[in-house]
């Protein structure tokens, strides 16, 4: 199955693994204190197959994450090869939900595999090669960035900034791209490691399989104990940690996953947010007051500028109403992970692009918001969105005039995009044709 | 190292790379309190957290009953990771004045009641255990190998 590197193999990689594996000198004994002693950990829990186990499910979460997040990244920063759909309607509201609710889920699991593997923090000597400290800093890396990333998730749905100096969405996204290359690093490391710890079935003690020979590999690992399997009674497996941790992850979803799952909302003593709370029966993020837009959302004197290559509308309050009215039912789903479904009645975005001479299936729309400042002041409607019969510029919540804080006098309401693109207190429309 | 290996390593370090240049590049981060950031959550696990939990399992380990150990180790295990979910949201320093729908519940109660489902199911478990093992016992069922 292994074969010797290839004779075509440079002697510049052998030189190169020749120096990285070249032994380092040994601190001295005297320093090997506390937990750096040998058996510092007796806990007979730990094995290389619970780690190898647990690691596979975190690495299967962290994908999970990372790939719904990087949809909720693109989707709100498109390249130009990105494309993203308006149906299903509610498909970004089920990847952001998935993304936050995994993110949460993770918790007992990273808990679970650090604690598994922090002996491994202590291991003498701290570095026996070059190779095994650059694994140890990459080490170092994965786990800060695991934690970073949920940990600054849990502030950032608790909306609690105040201990992150940084700017949550951008570090959240960079740190994201850390993790996965160092767990990337990490699987190419340790795969040999985790085959073989989840070969040794108990039921067949095969214990001379045939064993890759590793020169990288950080030398002899401690001698691996025979699955502990539960001779007293009392005292936790290997099992039932996995379902300890099984546990605790449906006990986070059960308590959470009401701020999107309505039906769970009972449940979800833990929610921030619930889908039937805020004003009109919706939440908000972000209230007219914070945004200050208070006076020149309530002013009289309020006109809606929609501008394209074929002319220019200043629409009042009363001329919206005017148009063709359309009632759809709709998610608010923001990035936090929340969201809520809402009936919407006003104008078809669609309809006012060809009221500006453009093409409404063929067109992208810049809109923009009263606000004089914001990240969130402007958005661009890409072309499936423009063109969908359900994207509104909504002058109706549940039947009512907007609420100020959702958007009065008019606001945008589109199928499958993210709440912080939905803008609000819209001032103006600028419409092209699509390229 | 098998080629795949050295593939899946090498492709690591480069997404790592561009982790850190497309970082240094982005006008929207922070790179000094990103860095914080990441060496504080490393530093509060692994010197703070983590001594924490082994030391309370120490604890278990001397004064729980060994029958009931593993149960008591899972109900804790569950409530930290519910813990570190609910803190942030239980302190609710997220509210804002004008924004009644940020964080509308009281999460004190809320973390109370699922501690208090997962300390009462963990109860229930040592409770059954003991009843199956007197009701063995008195019906002179062989006992089990090792009796606690």
């Amino acid at each position: 199955m292994v074969r010797e590197p290839d004779p075509g193999v440079s002697r510049r990689t052998r030189l190169l693994d020749r120096l990285l594996d070249r032994p380092l000198p040994a601190p001295p004994a005297a320093l090997r204190r506390g937990p750096l002693r040998a058996g510092a950990f007796p806990s007979a829990l730990r094995s290389a197959r619970l780690t190898s186990q647990l690691g596979i499910a975190l690495a299967v979460a962290f994908g999970i994450c990372f790939g719904t997040g990087l949809i909720s990244h693109l989707v709100q920063h498109p390249p130009g090869w990105f494309w993203w759909p308006a149906r299903p309607a509610g498909l970004y509201r089920l990847t952001q939900g998935v993304h936050v609710a995994t993110g949460l889920a993770t918790v007992p699991l990273l808990g679970a595999k650090l604690w598994s593997v922090y002996p491994r923090l202590f291991a003498w000597p701290p570095a026996r090669t070059l190779a095994h400290a650059a694994e140890r800093l990459g080490i170092a890396a994965l786990v800060a960035a695991s934690l970073f990333l949920v940990v600054s998730g849990i502030l950032n749905i608790a909306r609690w900034y105040a201990p992150m100096p940084f700017f949550f969405t951008a570090g959240h996204y960079r740190v994201a791209w850390l993790a996965a290359g160092a767990l990337l690093v990490h699987v190419g490391v340790q795969l040999p490691a985790v085959r073989q710890a989840l070969r040794r079935r108990p039921a067949e003690p095969r214990e001379t399989g045939p064993r890759e020979p590793e020169p990288r590999e950080p030398g002899p690992r401690e001698p691996e104990p025979r699955e502990p399997e539960p001779r007293e009674p009392g005292r936790l497996t290997r099992r039932g940690l996995l379902a300890a941790v099984g546990g605790g992850a449906a006990v986070i979803t059960v308590a959470t996953a009401g701020q999107t799952v309505a039906p769970l909302g009972g449940l979800s003593v833990l929610a921030p947010r619930r889908p039937g709370t805020g004003p009109q029966g919706l939440p908000v993020n972000r209230t007219a007051a914070a945004a200050g837009v208070r006076a020149l959302a309530l002013d009289p004197g309020y006109r809606l500028t929609v501008e394209g290559p074929g002319g220019r509308v200043a629409l009042d309050l009363a001329a919206l109403q005017a148009l063709p009215q359309h009632t759809v039912v709709l998610p608010i789903a923001c990035v936090e992970g929340w969201s809520a479904t809402a009936t919407w009645t006003g104008v078809r975005l669609r309809d006012l692009v060809g009221l500006v001479g453009t093409d409404p299936d063929a067109a992208e729309a810049d809109v923009e918001s009263l606000q004089a400042a914001g990240r969130y002041r402007a958005a661009t409607v890409p072309p499936p969105h423009t063109r969908d019969p359900l994207t509104l510029v909504a002058l109706r919540l549940h039947g009512e005039a907007l609420h100020l804080d959702h958007g009065y006098p008019a606001r945008l309401i589109a199928p499958n995009r993210p709440g912080v693109l939905q803008t609000k207190w819209l001032s103006r429309i600028t419409v092209r044709s699509a390229p | 190292m098998t080629a795949a290996r050295r593939l899946l390593v090498a492709a690591g370090a480069l997404v790592m790379g561009y982790a850190v240049v497309s970082a240094l590049a982005d006008p929207d981060v922070r790179p000094l309190g990103v860095l914080v950031f990441l060496v504080g959550v490393l530093a509060a696990h692994d010197a703070v957290l983590l001594p924490l939990a082994v030391g309370a399992g120490a604890l278990i380990g001397r004064f729980v009953p060994a029958p009931d150990q593993a149960t008591v180790r899972a109900a804790g295990l569950c409530s930290l990771a519910v813990a570190v979910v609910a803190v942030p949201l239980v302190l609710g320093y997220g509210r804002t004045a004008d924004d009644p729908s940020v964080l509308p519940l009281p999460y004190g109660r809320g973390l109370a009641a699922v501690l208090g489902v997962i300390w009462a199911t963990a109860l229930a478990a040592i409770v059954v255990r003991r009843i199956r093992k007197r009701t063995e016992r008195s019906s002179g069922a062989p006992a089990p190998p090792v009796d606690g």
